[in-house]
Order: C-alpha cells, then sequence, then structure tokens
C-alpha cells in the first residue's frame, strides 16, 4: 500500500546540503501497523510527509496504492491525499473557527472528486464522530475539547473519506496515558480491519502495538 | 474543490474570524456608502437641473444673423426657402420654424370661475410664439388639437410652459396671496377671453381690436416660459390680417443625434445664420457644475473603496500570515494550492459583497433622511425636487460589485501567498 524505495532528502544549511534520509526503503501493506521511532530530528516526520504527498521535493520512489506520486499532477496529488489518504497530527491541527462536527467535514467539503449534498457529508462526518465515541461533542469547538477529545476528533476526520492509508506523525505525545492507550487501540483495530497504518513515533507503547518496529537512524531504517 | 466546498470554508473562516471580519466589512461598507450615495445625490440633482433646464441634446436653434447682407452670402430672412434648404442639411431629422407674434394680445378678464384671483381692473398683456404642430406633437393634451382653427372658427388652441405652472405655484401664488393649483388637477380645455390687437403700451395698439377665446391644449418644455404658443398658422394668419411682413424669428432643428448636432451647427453658420446657444449653454453651465461636484465627491469615494480594498488586503495578509498551518492542513487533507487561492480570493468577495450590501443600504438610509431633512429645511422653490436623489438599477449593482471587485483585488496578494504554503514545511 506504502513503498518508498531509495528515498533521500537533504535540507540547505545555507550553501551546504544537510542529508535527512540516505535511501529509506519501506514498504507497508494493508492491514499493517508499522512505527517508526527515532530520536527528535531524525526526519520521522520529513519520511511520513514525502509518504503523504505532501513534501515533494526528495529523489527516489514513492508509491501509493500503486500510484507513483513522482508521477501525480497536484490536483491528482491532492485527490489522493483527500480520498486515500488520512492524517493524524501530533497537535490536532484542528480549525479553530469549526465545530468538532465541521472539522470531521472538511475533507467532504474538499473533495470534488465525492460531489456529496451537504447533507450527506454531515451524516457521514457525525458517524466518524461515533466511531471514536465522540457523538455527544459533535457541536462543540475545539477550545471546548480536551486533549484527547481533540485528537480524537482529528481521527475522525482522518477516517471520514474511509482511506486505505493512515499516516500518523506523534499521535500520541500530547495526550495522557489513559488516552493515549484509546487511541492506540483504535490504530490497531483500524489495521485489522485492513488499513495500511504508519505511525511515527518516539513513545514505546506505541510500538508495542505495532506489528513492525522501524528505527530511522542517520538517514536510514534500520 | 467545488464551489459549495470554497464557499463553505470560506463562510467557515470568516466565521472564525468575526471581529476582524466586520471591520473589513465595516470598511468596504463605508466605501460602498460614499460611492452610492454621493453618485445617487449627483444624479438626483442632475435630473432636478434638467427639469429646471430643459435643454433637449438634439436641438438647434436658428436665428437670423444680425448683420445681414440681404441673403448676398446666403442667410438673411428666415423665410419658407430657408426653412427648406435647413430642413435639407445633412444629419437634420426636423426643421420647425416659430414665429414670434407682432399683433398684439392681451387678457382682460379672468377665465371663467377664476376672477377671484384676478386683481380688478387688470389686463394681462400676454406674448405669444407661433410654433409648428410638429415639434410640439407629444405635449398636447388627449382629446385636444394644436391646430389653426381659421377666423372665427372657434376658440384657439395654446399651449403653456410646463415651467410656468411650476413658477406660478412656488412663486406668484405665494407672492401675490393667489391660490395655488390644486395637484393633479388638469388645466387642460381651460378658456380665457383675450383681444387681439388690444396692448397696454401706448401706441403700440392696432387700429382693429377683436374679441376672441384661447383654450389651453397642453403643457410643454418647448414653449418659452413667458410665452403663450398658437398654432404656426394662426400666427401666420394674424400677421397677414394686419398686414405685419417678415420672416420667421427662429428655427428650430432636430439633429438626428445629440453628436450630430455640432455639425449641423457649423452647417448653420456657413449658410449665414446665427445659431443661438444660451439655453444650450446654461444647461451645459448647470450640468457641468454638476457634473465635476458629483466627479469630485464620486473621487473621494472611490478613494475611500481603494482605502477599504487595502484595508482588506493588509487584514487578509495578517489573516494568511496567522493560519499557516491551518491553511497546510487543508492541503493535507486534499486542497490544492488553487482551492487555497481561490478561498482567500472568495473570502474578499464576500467581505466586500456584504459590506457592498450594508453600504448600499445606508446610502438608501442616509438619503430618505437627508430628503427629509431637504424638505423640511428648506424653501418651497419652483423646481423642488420631491428626492434629491435617484436610484437607477446600475448603481444598486455598482454598489454591490464595486466592493467586491476592490476586496478582491486586495485579495490577490495575500490569496497568492497563501497558495504558496509549503504545507510539508508548515506542520514540521
Amino acid at each position: 500500500m506504502i513503498a518508498l524505495s531509495g528515498v533521500q532528502k537533504s535540507f540547505q544549511d545555507g550553501p551546504r546540503p544537510v542529508p535527512i534520509l540516505r535511501g529509506v526503503d519501506l514498504e507497508v501493506g494493508p492491514g499493517e501497523l508499522v512505527a517508526i521511532v527515532g530520536s527528535s530530528g531524525s526526519g520521522k516526520s520529513t519520511l511520513l510527509h514525502i509518504a503523504g504527498g505532501l513534501d515533494r521535493d526528495y529523489r527516489g520512489e514513492v508509491a501509493v496504492a500503486g500510484r507513483s506520486l513522482a508521477l501525480l499532477s497536484p490536483r491528482e496529488l491532492a485527490r489522493l491525499r483527500n480520498a486515500t489518504l488520512g492524517f493524524v497530527f501530533q497537535s490536532f491541527n484542528l480549525l479553530p473557527g469549526l465545530s468538532a462536527l465541521e472539522n470531521v467535514m472538511l475533507p467532504g467539503m474538499l473533495g470534488e472528486a465525492t460531489g456529496q449534498p451537504p447533507g450527506a457529508v454531515r451524516t457521514r462526518a457525525a458517524e466518524a464522530l461515533v466511531r471514536v465515541g465522540l457523538a455527544a461533542r459533535a457541536a462543540a469547538p475545539p477550545s471546548r475539547l480536551s486533549g484527547g477529545e481533540r485528537q480524537r476528533v482529528a481521527i475522525a476526520r482522518a477516517l471520514f473519506s474511509r482511506p486505505r492509508v493512515l499516516l500518523a506523525d506523534e499521535p500520541t505525545g500530547n495526550l495522557d496515558a489513559v488516552t493515549g492507550e484509546e487511541v492506540i487501540r483504535l490504530f490497531a483495530e483500524l489495521a485489522a480491519e485492513g488499513m495500511a497504518v504508519l505511525v511515527v513515533t518516539h513513545e514505546e507503547r506505541v510500538s508495542r502495538a505495532a506489528g513492525r518496529v522501524l528505527q530511522l537512524r542517520e538517514g536510514r531504517l534500520h | 474543490m467545488s464551489a459549495r466546498g470554497l464557499a463553505w470554508i470560506a463562510r467557515a473562516r470568516l466565521r472564525a474570524d468575526a471581529r476582524g471580519t466586520l471591520l473589513d466589512a465595516a470598511a468596504a461598507c463605508a466605501g460602498a456608502a460614499a460611492l452610492v450615495f454621493f453618485l445617487a445625490l449627483g444624479l438626483g440633482v442632475g435630473a432636478a437641473a434638467r427639469r429646471m433646464f430643459p435643454a433637449e441634446a438634439r436641438l438647434v436653434e436658428v436665428i437670423p444673423s444680425a448683420v445681414s447682407l440681404g441673403g448676398l452670402l446666403g442667410g438673411g430672412q428666415l423665410d419658407d426657402a430657408a426653412v427648406a434648404r435647413l430642413s435639407a442639411l445633412p444629419r437634420v431629422e426636423a426643421a420647425w420654424p416659430r414665429l414670434v407674434l407682432k399683433v398684439p394680445v392681451a387678457a382682460p378678464e379672468a377665465p371663467p370661475g377664476m376672477a377671484a384671483s384676478w386683481p380688478p381692473g387688470m389686463t394681462l398683456q400676454i406674448p405669444v410664439v407661433g410654433l409648428s404642430p410638429g415639434m410640439v406633437k407629444g405635449d398636447v393634451g388627449p382629446g385636444q388639437r394644436f391646430a389653426d382653427p381659421g377666423p372665427g372658427g372657434g376658440p384657439i388652441p395654446v399651449l403653456l410652459s410646463r415651467r410656468l405652472l411650476e413658477v406660478y405655484d412656488k412663486t406668484i401664488a405665494p407672492a401675490w396671496n393667489l391660490p395655488r393649483l390644486p395637484p393633479g388637477v388638469s388645466l387642460l380645455g381651460l378658456e380665457m377671453p383675450v383681444r387681439i390687437g388690444l396692448s397696454i403700451v401706448p401706441g403700440k395698439q392696432e387700429g382693429r381690436v377683436y374679441e376672441a377665446r384661447v383654450r389651453l391644449a397642453g403643457l410643454s418644455d418647448r414653449v418659452p416660459m413667458y410665452m403663450m404658443a398658437v398654432p404656426l398658422d394662426t400666427a401666420r394668419r394674424l400677421h397677414a390680417e394686419y398686414g405685419k411682413e417678415g420672416g420667421y424669428t427662429q428655427v428650430t432643428l432636430a439633429a438626428r443625434r445629440p453628436d450630430d448636432v455640432p455639425a449641423v451647427a457649423a452647417a448653420v453658420r456657413r449658410m449665414g445664420f446665427n445659431v443661438d446657444e444660451n439655453e444650450r449653454a446654461a444647461a451645459e453651465r448647470v450640468g457641468a457644475v454638476v457634473a465635476v461636484t458629483t466627479g469630485a465627491l464620486v473621487f473621494l469615494a472611490v478613494v475611500m473603496c481603494f482605502l477599504a480594498a487595502l484595508a482588506i488586503a493588509r487584514s487578509l495578509s495578517a489573516s494568511v500570515r496567522g493560519r499557516a498551518r491551518e491553511i497546510a492542513v487543508l492541503q493535507a487533507l486534499g486542497a490544492t494550492p488553487s482551492d487555497v487561492h481561490r478561498v482567500v480570493l472568495l473570502e474578499g468577495g464576500m467581505v466586500g459583497l456584504s459590506g457592498g450590501v450594508a453600504g448600499t443600504l445606508l446610502a438608501l438610509g442616509l438619503s430618505l433622511l437627508a430628503d427629509r431633512a431637504a424638505l423640511r429645511l428648506l424653501p418651497d422653490f419652483p423646481f423642488r425636487p420631491d428626492t434629491f436623489f435617484a436610484f437607477p438599477p446600475w448603481l444598486w449593482a455598482l454598489g454591490l460589485l464595486v466592493p467586491v471587485a476592490g476586496a478582491v483585488l486586495g485579495a490577490l496578494a495575500p490569496a497568492a501567498a497563501a497558495a504558496r504554503i509549503e504545507p510539508a514545511r508548515t506542520l514540521s
């Protein structure tokens, strides 16, 4: 479902390029929960952004759901992110002006291919909130949700399009132990349902739940 | 992204920053209100001025030359041959001669039923002009005829100036303590006894004076304000009866289009006649004053709109910088840079539209207040309009379009900046 081959990425530090990924190879299949661990600044988030088509400035091959990202136009890539990929971020990244339900509706309103009427988008978003146990908080703005609730809203948003791939960047980093465990359990359930889940984390409790744990060190996966 | 999705996200963003949105919309509202208010005022005052000075853009008034060489170089008298030559000029649609009556006409008594308004012993000397029926055919009232009845053929149909009634109502009646004309009352068909040949000026009375009646057949802006118009044939007949000679006083030419007037006027001058531009010049001077004043005020309003656009640009730029992360998230969820660009433009457009709607309604409200104040504070002078404002449909559209266009222009740079946001770098 996710296939990275020989991925290299450098940052410019003045005139000097600083390599951060030095030839990463990775495959994540359907139903797999893979954790990538590594120290801060090791390039975990960069790797995730490349896999999610958010960063196109790299060398090597990246394919998601059988499609080479390098060959996609910006519009096709946006459509892929909208329909095939789900993102979960450490800092939730909910839009403050929208309610929990409206945040979950965002992918539906952004997707040109779906063409669903707003009522259908709303119903589907409500179902996604039910899935993460937040139906009762649908009308609340993010500012009135706890950290765990915000992350569950973010997960519901990622699940809205029923994606085949879920990419999570430190999803439990801002959560307490109990809430973090709930999120990890949810990821495991999603993987069990056939989704490819790639999580970058530095937390051991996440890697314990993963089927495969890879360490990113000196720009390579070990 | 679909248009519906764009609008949904733009609306949500504006709702999230309600205070900033309100301030931006207020700026657009002020610009739109000023623009619509001043333009409506200019149009309204211009229309009132045109009622006061009803010069028609297509008409050229031909008068005999002050210095004539007896037709040696053309020109000379305005007789039927001259009228024929004038009407044959290129770009001339019609030529209507007019003849100021040299036979005195006076009214020694009031029209029936109006004796109370007639000062005792007053004889009213009436200047009379003969007009071609074709020139005033649109002004003759229903059921009335404007044609010479012939000798002993009944009342002579006459036309009066519309402006004369306004002046009577607003100036003469209050000054002489006479009753005003009740609004809506038609004076058409009103008859008045006159004496042909009678003059109150010593030495000007004709040897033969006889009684006749005149009947009001209509009101026209083409009748000089303090004259009574009779059919041209009536004027000719009376001149023949009293042995008066001479050509027409004036010929009115109707050009095909207002643009043709300069060429027609030049051709008339080449024929040796003069062009009377007094009335037109007065109307043009008034029109120019109104246009220049309106232009200056509209310029100020446009500056206000421009400042509003700058305020919106500044506000949206700050907003885009402040929500770079949100924009990156939108891209992560499936928005293209082009979608982001359009969302920010739409936000600007929505702010401009709401400001435009509010501003146009505000201008309408202000105009109603201004009219009410004017009615209370200004004296009832002739031609005072019921409203000093005019709101044609295009002005409503302009009141909405200008702020929308200004706001969208103001949103261009912020939208481009938003589209350049790199999601990977912003989310890291």
